[in-house]
């Protein structure tokens, strides 16, 4: 390799991203994304906000409030009418009727009848956890049955009180959606040597082809660091151990720089190589929606190579892992890495020659 | 300066160039003519390096093609026939790009001035005419002050001054001592400009001489007589080489008939024609 080739193709391949508007259009999804993460909220609600219509001013809802550990927040209601529109309008996470004959019920050793309304969109499992929380309470009033779960063990860092807001949940999230963005810089920039022909006259000069593969590579790292960079420090994330968040983005773009190299050398056109680097930009992105879907599970989404960059860019930035701390994960990365950069330069090289 | 030894290339079962030989001496411009598709480019682009022989061997400068490309091509410059210039920098930037390739401090200003781009030095190429950017991708081949010019149609889509201003520049790269390749479908520009043309057709060489030679051993020359007739004019046209033609031409100035009179020499094309069958721009 010639390095003063390289230094070459590397100014005049900055000069065209910059031109062709590769770079300001990366910069801007780096905006955008640490814009979405603002309106993204703070903290966490760890609380269920429950609408409460009690006909017939209970003297046991205490102990309601007993069994939901704090996790119930109950707001009082004078009629059912208000209490479904509200729990309509999304303003509580369900609403709880106490008919007028709820303590006589329990006096008499009756089992008391308690209604609940749900929006329509409330997950199951949150239904679930409501629906637990009120029938262990009311089989304590009427049977007086403790719940038996009376002890566990967190296994790991108890977040209990402290969990992440979705707004840092997210942002690994941003970074992969910014470093995956660069294979469509590499991508054009592959691609436009070949469509403008111009790739014949720097073949013809002291330059080799692994010189113009490695300064587009060197061109997209830089680009992606830079893009990054910019979220970190707009979204004010520049925290955890620097090492490990430095080496994670790194693989990250280099990654996304290798995939580049390999889908622009599928194509001959723009069109083209948008099309190719579309669907493969989707894919890896998955493992990044999942932060959001934390009880969604994928089967073989292990084989995406951004699931561990997620997992990795979360543990430094969220968890505060260090180096080694997601040493692994990086490794696995970095494995992805290697096979996908020799397979871009193994396809360009023969496109090239 | 350029020793090729029975070279040959196929693009699947086509055979494109088939075991051609030929040397370009130094200081010597060799003229490669040929029609379309008859091996010319693909014969470039061996000679360049950007396509590997199946048969034979290419020497440049004493450099073999096939395992020392990269010293040929500091010496060597390429003008393309197809538009190949980075759309989005000027004129200067992309002179200057090649430049910093081959590591030399180019006098950009006198190249730009040679080519007659001064006005048009900070303008993107993507804004240059189709003549411009042909004077700039000229401008880029002579950039590192090679020894030998590859040049495919290099006054394609010019007018006929700039034409004429670049057939000038590389007569004067000539007087310098450059080697010059040059693949044309000019026939005056290459009777112009080459010391040997080579003709190329279906793969082979044809014929590899001077202009003159191939003319004088391969053309008619023919003596055109224009003739006023009481409907207007006739034309009678008497080959040189018979030898009915001097008692021809002396009885016909007998008549006191002739309005114009001229010999014609054979051109490139007829003698193209006369080797192959067919014409160059086919």
């Amino acid at each position: 390799m010639n390095a003063r080739c390289i230094r070459a193709i590397i100014k005049k391949d900055t000069l065209m991203a910059i031109r062709n508007n590769l770079l300001l259009i990366a910069l801007f999804g780096g905006v955008l994304f640490s814009l979405i993460y603002y309106a993204l909220p703070s903290d966490v609600g760890e609380s269920y906000e429950l609408a409460l219509f009690d006909e017939g001013s209970s003297e046991y809802l205490e102990i309601l409030s007993i069994f939901g550990a704090g996790g119930l927040d109950i707001d009082d209601f004078d009629s059912l009418e208000e209490l479904t529109v509200a729990i309509e309008n999304g303003d509580y996470v369900a609403g709880i009727y106490m008919p007028d004959n709820f303590d006589q019920d329990i006096k008499s050793g009756n089992v008391p009848t308690i209604s609940l309304y749900y929006k329509y969109d409330l997950p199951e499992s949150v239904r679930m956890s409501i629906e637990y929380i009120l029938e262990s309470s009311l089989e304590y009033l009427v049977l007086g049955i403790e719940p038996v779960i009376n002890s566990y063990e967190v296994l790991g860092e108890d977040m209990a009180g402290r969990q992440l807001p979705l707004r840092e949940l997210s942002l690994p999230f941003y970074i992969i959606m910014a470093l995956m963005m660069e294979m469509w810089t590499i991508s054009t920039l592959i691609v436009e040597e070949n469509a403008l022909n111009t790739l014949k006259a720097v073949l013809v000069t002291p330059a080799t082809p692994s010189d113009v593969i490695t300064a587009k590579g060197v061109v997209g790292i830089g680009y992606s660091l830079i893009v990054v960079t910019v979220i970190l420090l707009i979204t004010q994330s520049l925290r955890g151990d620097a090492a490990a968040l430095f080496v994670c983005v790194l693989l990250g773009a280099i990654l996304s720089v290798s995939l580049g190299l390999f889908l622009g050398s599928l194509t001959k056109n723009i069109t083209g190589s948008y099309i190719y680097v579309t669907v493969p930009y989707l894919v890896l992105v998955i493992p990044g929606l999942l932060l959001f879907f934390q009880d969604v599970s994928i089967p073989y989404i292990k084989i995406i190579p951004s699931y561990y960059l997620i997992n990795a860019l979360n543990d430094i930035l969220n968890m505060g892992a260090s180096l080694a701390g997601a040493a692994k994960d990086l490794l696995i990365v970095a494995v992805f890495d290697i096979v996908f950069f020799a397979l871009g330069i193994f396809t360009l090289r023969r496109r090239y020659s | 300066m350029i020793s090729v030894d029975g070279i040959s290339y196929k693009y699947g079962d086509f055979l494109a160039v088939d075991n051609i030989s030929f040397e370009v001496n130094k200081g010597e411009i060799l003229g490669f003519l040929g029609p379309n598709g008859a091996g010319k480019s693909t014969t470039v682009k061996m000679l360049t390096g950007q396509f590997l022989p199946e048969k034979g061997s290419i020497e440049i400068m004493g450099y073999d093609v096939s395992k020392d490309p990269k010293k040929i091509h500091e010496r060597i410059g390429v003008c393309f026939e197809e538009k190949n210039l980075y759309s989005r920098l000027s004129v200067r930037e992309n002179l200057e790009f090649f430049a910093s390739l081959f590591d030399i401090d180019a006098d950009i200003d006198s190249l730009l001035k040679k080519i007659d781009l001064v006005k048009w030095a900070d303008d993107k190429a993507e804004n240059l005419s189709k003549g411009m950017q042909q004077r700039v991708m000229f401008a880029r081949a002579l950039i590192n002050d090679p020894d030998i010019l590859f040049l495919d149609e290099p006054t394609d889509g010019l007018d006929p001054i700039s034409a004429d201003s670049i057939r000038k520049i590389i007569l004067s790269e000539k007087q310098k001592g450059k080697t010059i390749f040059l693949t044309t479908h000019n026939m005056s520009e290459a009777d112009m400009l080459s010391d040997r043309v080579a003709f190329i057709n279906e793969g082979k060489i044809v014929a590899l001489d001077t202009p003159e030679n191939l003319k004088l051993k391969l053309g008619k020359r023919v003596l055109k007589i224009r003739l006023s007739t009481d409907d207007g004019f006739k034309d009678e046209s008497l080959m040189l080489d018979d030898p009915n033609t001097p008692q021809k031409a002396m009885d016909l100035l007998g008549s006191k008939k002739i309005a114009t009179i001229h010999t014609q020499e054979a051109t490139l094309d007829e003698v193209f024609i006369k080797l192959t069958g067919r014409k160059l721009e086919q």
